[in-house]
Parts: structure tokens; sequence; C-alpha cells
């Protein structure tokens, strides 16, 4: 596929700001008809912005764009996607208590006043069936897992009409089963004719699936090169630019690397209610000192009810959590935390900032009443100066420690949180650090400084424990993977090598795949 | 260099916050203009004489004083409130207990002859207890059933209210009086005054005290801190190791506290006896109501709510003598009030929307 291959959607000189960010500078980009072209790049790096622009939802400062060679002006995502161009967001745009039908159906319902599903139930499931996307059509979506949510809504876009279609970063809520069928459905996509452009930061992604590959860096496009170029190396080099490869950091070592002494923690029989959500079902492992246990499991499997009863946030109803020896389940949070425990929220914005409050302030939660408790006076100089400090040696993008924290991006409010629990640690001896999906929607860049960190800890003979979905990551950090499936450990697997497809079989709650 | 820039941030706050109100307060006065000529008066006539009934003359000014210092302690107690996240629409309720608390005070420590100096923060103290047990009923039924403070608060009021309609009409009754008032309370429980001859008491610099406390109760200590963060991000300061439960039940009380010292304040400096009526005047909005206007329009901020209580406290003084220069009904006043507080928070959200 080259330049001259008729570009089915081209855009010139396209720019874009947001205030005093320019998000975009002058950017070209094409797509061919058949082929699946990846955009890849950091957060931030303006691929986002572009298709969005692309999609009707930004409107662009400058630039022209053509669909088919006629140039077109897009100002809606009705104009969009009447020349064709339909976009899947990262986060599921559904109707959680509709059917996967009625969501389909949705803006295009046909008569003006009268939503008449049936009438068009036939063209939906004969279009899904000429795509080879099987999907229970009348399903309330909230009760679908996310892949088949993501295929409601590629189809959704199929049927108002996109034969351009955009995903953007479609692969992190899925396991890697989920992510293979995706790509084999846009792989047949592509061969068919549509447009494929999805946008992500895994490169490995990148390699694997696709014809085309343009990279942006901060605001600019770098190059477009063809899938048979391009190196692991490479498109490093191209993302990152002069700042070079991140550091690769020690890799796992295994348990061998476990420390003496008691482990950092150890979690017995435990056991939550029902209405606490996904009950624990005799969860138990040990976190021991000097190591990084993951946590693998598809999303909503007690993840979430195991970290807050970690934390002393939801009410252990049998067993015990102990923390360097001494049983902490009668603890309260702070009393945990007073004992050694840091706690990385998994949802930066509902657990993790407080808005409203300054870059300064964010950074003492769980720590004011370690450092600053002099008569009950807040120190405000000292929290300040810690501010500036924190800002500076966690490079965090902000003009200065007084700024509300809602005004940060997502990777520096995911930057502020780190901070915050590592300088915890700091403060209070930290000995376990449990981090819930703490790279969840960053760039590489900082994924790789939060990794640093948790490393860090271990080094210094901590145990962290990573929850998160990312299985990549997992293999990445971990000395050892337990995995996780509707409250119940279903196995454990000593790194450093994994074998993915046997921890993905686990994560699917097949038991016979015991791990080693 | 962080400082400069600290400066320059404050400066850029400060423009938005100048904008906003001027934009409101324009947009007001012609909504008011308008609503005046509409009522066949003479808008500068009317603003004229507000002002000068208000501010114009000494006895105008002392009223203006006594309405400020009711208006800011349930304003602050409002505020206090919606920083930790809690709505306290109680604030009647707990005038009410306040002044219960004062005038029953009052009344049991009558025999001991006690001098001002003693007998006077005694009798506060008692309305500030009054209070403060007004709010930690639905502080402790919020922790301890998750019971919205809301619909306590509000029933509370109603309790309050007949409380006090009871205690004025039944055991507290001034006979000589033939109506719902309580006897007076002793002469050396009575508030002294500031400006004897034109009859401002001194509760005005006890609430500026009040606004003053609350500034620095919540910028620092570590129990602001952990309020703020409660009311910014409850979950977040739960992960954090805040006990949400404790900090709820300092909020709502030290909520009662604010509006019973208020209420306290109301019988020891201005009536010297219980009676009906005693949150707001007559024909005229509770302070209770007229106070989630000034925090609202103060933003929650100490410093913006006084002022604002001040704004309040001219325009309520001055709605009397609407009526007897135009013939403007007095509730003129309150609708003028209502339109400042719409084009506020309209102009707020305007620009929020335009970020």
């Amino acid at each position: 596929m080259t330049e001259t291959a008729a570009a089915r959607v081209e855009m010139h000189d396209v720019s874009k700001s947001f205030g005093q960010v320019r998000a975009l500078d002058a950017v070209d980009f094409e797509a061919a008809k058949g082929e699946i072209h990846a955009l890849l790049g950091e957060n931030g790096a303006g691929k986002t912005t572009l298709m969005n622009i692309l999609s009707g939802l930004y409107r662009m400062d400058a630039g022209r764009i053509a669909v088919d060679g006629r140039e077109v002006d897009i100002g809606s995502p009705q104009d969009a996607i009447a020349v064709g161009v339909g976009m899947v967001h990262q986060h599921v745009e559904l109707i959680g208590n509709f059917t996967a039908l009625e969501n389909i159906l949705l803006g295009r319902e046909g008569a003006r006043w009268k939503l008449d599903v049936e009438a068009r139930r036939s063209s939906v499931e004969e279009l899904a069936a000429n795509y080879g996307l099987s999907i229970p059509l009348d399903e309330q979506v909230k009760t679908l897992p996310a892949g088949i949510q993501q295929k409601v809504e590629i189809l959704k876009a199929l049927y108002h009409g996109a034969d351009i279609l955009i995903l953007d970063e479609p692969t992190t809520m899925l396991t890697p089963h989920e992510v293979d069928g995706l790509f084999s459905i846009l792989k047949s996509f592509a061969k068919g004719g549509l447009t494929v452009v999805f946008i992500t930061h895994k490169i490995q992604e990148v390699l694997d699936n696709c014809d085309r590959i343009t990279v942006f860096r901060g605001g600019r496009k770098i190059d477009t090169i063809p899938r048979e170029e391009a190196t692991r190396e490479i498109l490093v080099r191209m993302m990152m630019g002069e700042r070079g490869m991140p550091p690769e950091g020690e890799r796992p070592t295994g348990p061998s690397a476990a420390r003496e002494g008691h482990p950092a923690l150890s979690v017995r029989g435990v056991r939550t209610s029902a209405k606490r959500g996904v009950p624990l079902r005799d969860v138990a492992f040990d976190v021991p000192r000097g190591l990084i246990v993951g946590m693998a499991g598809i999303s909503g499997n007690g993840q979430k009810e195991l970290a807050e009863a970690l934390a002393g946030l939801i009410e252990v109803e049998e067993g015990e959590v102990h923390i360097d020896g001494e049983d902490v389940s009668s603890l309260s949070v702070a009393g945990r935390i007073a004992r050694g425990m840091s706690l990385l929220p998994q949802d930066r914005i509902e657990e993790g900032i407080l808005p409203g409050l300054s870059l300064a302030e964010n950074f003492v939660l769980g720590l004011h009443p370690h450092i600053f408790r002099r008569r009950g006076i807040f120190e405000r100089e000292a929290v300040h100066e810690m501010g500036r400090n924190a800002i500076a040696e966690f490079n965090i993008l902000a003009r200065n420690e007084h700024v509300p924290a809602a005004h940060l991006s997502g990777g520096n409010i995911q930057k502020t949180i780190v901070a915050r629990s590592v300088m915890l640690a700091h403060t209070t001896g930290g000995k376990v650090m449990i981090a819930n999906n703490p790279t969840r929607g960053l760039d590489v860049m900082a994924a790789s400084f939060v990794h640093g960190r948790l490393r860090e800890l271990r080094a210094k003979g901590a145990g962290v424990l990573l929850i998160s979905e990312d299985l990549d990551e997992l293999c990445l950090m971990s000395d050892r993977i337990v995995v996780i499936y509707a409250g119940e450990i279903l196995g454990a697997f000593d790194g450093p090598k994994y074998d993915i497809y046997r921890i993905g079989a686990l994560m699917a709650g097949q038991k016979q795949g015991a791990g080693s | 260099m962080a400082a400069s820039a600290n400066v320059s941030e404050k400066k850029k706050i400060a423009i938005e916050f100048a904008v906003t109100y001027a934009a409101a307060g324009a947009l007001a006065l012609a909504c008011g203009a308008v609503f005046i000529v509409a009522f066949g008066g003479d808008v500068l006539v009317a603003l004229g004489t507000v002002l000068r009934s208000s501010l114009g003359t000494w006895g105008g000014f002392a009223q203006t004083l006594n309405k400020f210092c009711p208006l800011l302690l349930a304003s602050l107690a409002v505020a206090f409130g919606m920083r930790g996240g809690h709505f306290n629409i109680g604030v009647d309720g707990q005038i009410y207990a306040g002044a219960i608390g004062m005038t029953g005070t009052a009344f049991a420590l009558e025999g001991m002859n006690l001098p001002w100096p003693v007998f006077v923060p005694l009798g506060l103290l008692g309305g500030i207890l009054g209070g403060w047990f007004w709010g930690f009923i639905p502080g402790i039924l919020r922790v301890r059933f998750q019971v919205s403070e809301i619909f306590v608060t509000v029933m509370l009021n109603f309790v309050a209210l007949y409380l006090v309609d009871y205690l004025a009409n039944g055991p507290w009754n001034d006979p000589l009086a033939g109506e719902a008032i309580s006897l007076p309370i002793p002469d050396a429980s009575v508030l002294p005054q500031v400006m004897p001859r034109a009859g401002a008491h001194a509760g005005f610099i006890i609430a500026l005290a009040a606004a003053v406390g609350m500034y620095f109760f919540m910028t620092r200590t570590i129990a602001g801190y952990e309020i703020r963060a409660v009311g910014d991000n409850p979950r977040a300061a739960r992960f954090g190791g805040i006990n949400v439960a404790r900090v709820t039940l300092i909020i709502m009380p030290t909520c009662g506290a604010l509006s019973g010292l208020a209420g306290a304040l109301e019988v020891s400096g201005f009536h010297q006896s219980l009676l009906l009526g005693i949150s707001g005047a007559e024909g005229a909005p509770n302070y209770g109501a007229m106070a989630i206007l000034i925090a609202v329009i103060g933003r929650n901020n100490p410093l913006g709510v006084t002022i604002a209580a001040a704004v309040f406290a001219v325009l309520v003084s001055g709605s009397d003598s609407l009526q007897r220069s135009i013939g403007l009904p007095g509730a003129a006043v309150f609708v003028f009030q209502a339109i400042i507080v719409l084009t506020v928070v309209f102009v707020q959200a305007r620009r929020e929307i335009r970020g």
C-alpha cells in the first residue's frame, strides 16, 4: 500500500488548540480503503484529538478534510456519519438499561416519534451476520461483558453507515482472547473493503495487526510507515523522540527474591458479604517482602472488593489480614496506613483525587495525621514545600502547588496520587503497597514512571500487590501472579516467565488450567 | 518563581470573581429596575431610599448591623456544612434551639446575681449548646442510619418552631404581654449595646469573629482539612484514611452551634425574650432560607459570605422604607434578592460551561 493508493480519507494541515495548548500542529493524515491503520503515540500526542475532529466531535481551527477526494465539512457526528465516518470511543458510550438492539438503533429509529425496534431487527441481524459479529441483541447492555459491549458499539457504527471505522484504545478492557477475537474481526472488515483506524499506545498490538502506522508526538505527526518497515525499536524511538527508550528497568526475578521474615501482607481465608459487591470466597495468598505479586483477572471479579477489604474500607466477615505479622483485620484505614500500608486506588477521579483542593493538599491526604499534626494545626508552609518538591521529583506538569487538582490532565492526576502513596510509604516505613490498576489509561512514559516507583518500593523491601487487567503489565512486573475469578483465587504462577494463555484461561474461569 | 506564579494565579481568580459579580450585579439591577418600573415606582428613588434608610442614618445603620449578625452566622452555618458536603437546611430550627438554650440558661441562672460579663457568655454558651444539639441529631442519624440530613433538618425545623410556640405560650409566657412571648430575660444576660442611642448590639462583632475563626479553622487545622477533603470527594477521603463518620459528627453539630449562636444573640441582643418569629422579620423570608442564598453567592467562603451577608443586611433593613417612600411592598426587596441570586448562579454557570 503506497501513498498513491486511493486515499479513502485525507486530512491536511489540521491544527487545533485548547486554550493555550496546541493539541495538533498542521497535521497530515491519510488512510486507504481496505487497510488497518494504527495511530500510535503517547497520551496527549494528538491522535485522539485528530480522530475526534474526523468524527465530528471537535471543530478544527484550520485544515482540510477530504473523503474519496471530495472536500467535506464535518461539523457534527451526524456530518461524519453522513460521509461514512464512525468512531468507537475508549469508554463505552451505550445506554446500560437499553438492550443491545435498542442501543444500535438509537439515533436512527426511522420514524420521528415512534420507536419501532422490531421492524428493524432483521436488518440488524443480517448486518451482524455479514460481519461475523455474534451479539445477544435482547440482553441489557449493562449485563454484557466489556468485549461484547464493544462489539455492540462496532455494530452500531456499521449500522449507521460507517465504512471508515475509528476505534480509540479498543483493547484496554479486554482479555487476551478477546483481543485476538477483536483483531480477527477487524482484519475481516479490512478485507471486505472497510477502512479501520485504531488508536493505541501499545506497540505490540500495532506490530501484530496493522498495515500501516502513523506515529504522533507532541501534537505533530512524525511519520507514516508500512508495517514491514516497523520494528519495536523504531516505533519507540518515533514515539519518544530524543528521550529515547523508556528504561526497561530490572526484570522480575521470581519468588526467590523474597526476603526473610513475616510476609508484608498475608491474606488468610478472607470472605466478604455479597452486599458489598462481588463476595470474596476464602481468598488466601501472601505478598512476601521484596516481591511484586500480580493479581490477574477480568474487571469485576472481586479485585475492587479485595483492595477495599485489604484497605479496611469494607468489612471482612471471615478470615484475617496481616501486615508484617500483625493482624490488622479490625483496624481502620488510618490504623492500617499507620502500620505501613499504602494504597493506590483504582479510580483516580472517584477515589484518588480531591478535585477542588490544591495539588499540595492532595499530596498530604493520608499522610496528614503523621507529619503535620502539631497540636492539630495544619502547617501550610510545610505542606506547600512538600508540594513543590513532589512536583519537581515526580515531574508533574502543573503551574504550581496551589492549582486545584481538577485542572491537571489524567496522566498528571495519576502521577499525583502515585506521588502521594510513594511519599506515604516512605514516611510510614512502607511495608506494603496495594496498587489497583495503577497504569490504566496512562501512556508509555507515565506507565513506566509508575512501574519504576513500584520497583523502587520492591527494592527497598516492601511487598507490592499489583492488581491489573493488563496481562502484559503483570508479566513485565510480577515475581508471582495469582488469578482471581468470581471472588476466588483460581491459581498462582511463579515468575519470571509466564504462559499468558494458561493465565488467560484461568481469568476466564476455566479451572482445569490451574497453574504451577 | 513559584511565588510570583502564585500571585498571578490569585490575581486571575480575583479578576474572574470581580467580573462574575459585576456582571451579576448589573444584570440584577437591570432586572430589578424592570420590576420596580412595572410596579409604577421610580428606580433611582427606590434605590436611594433603600441605601439611605439602611446606611444613611445612625438608626438605620444600627438596624443593618443587627440584621447582619444573624444573617452572617446563619450563612456561615450553611457554608460550613456545604464545605463538608452536607446540605444544612435546618438553620431556622437551630436558631430556635439556640434561642431556647439562651433563654433557658438566662432563666435558670436568674437568681444567682451574676455580673453581665459572666452571665452573657454563659447564656450564649447555652444557646450554642442548644444549636449544637440540634445539629448533632441529623449528624448522628446520618452516621448511624444513613438518613439524609436534608430530611432530618427540615423536620427538626418544625420541632423547634413548635417547641418555641409551646414555651412562649406556656411555661415561660409573659402573662402581661397577652401574646406568644416569654418573660424578658434578666438585665444582666442582655448583650451590651455598641451604639446605645442608635440601638446596635455587639452581636455583629461576635459574628465577624466567627467568620474569621471559620476561615482559620478551615485552612489551618487538620480537622478543617479533613472536612474540606470529605466535602470535596468523600470516597477519596476514605481511601486516605479519613474517618468520614467522625468528620460528619464535627460538621453538623458545628453548623448547629453557629446557628444556635445566631439565635442566642437575637434573644440576648435584640428581642430580650423568646418569641416566635425570631428567625426572620415579619413578612420576610426566614434567616435559614436567606442563609442558603448568601452561602451560594459567597461561594461558601467566609470572606465571600461576609460580603454577601452585608449586602443582604442592607437590603433587608432598607426594605421597610420602600413601602413608606414609594408605596412598593417591602417584599419587593426579597424579589430583588432572589434576582441577585439567580443572576449570580446564572453567570457562574455560564462561565463554567464556557470553561
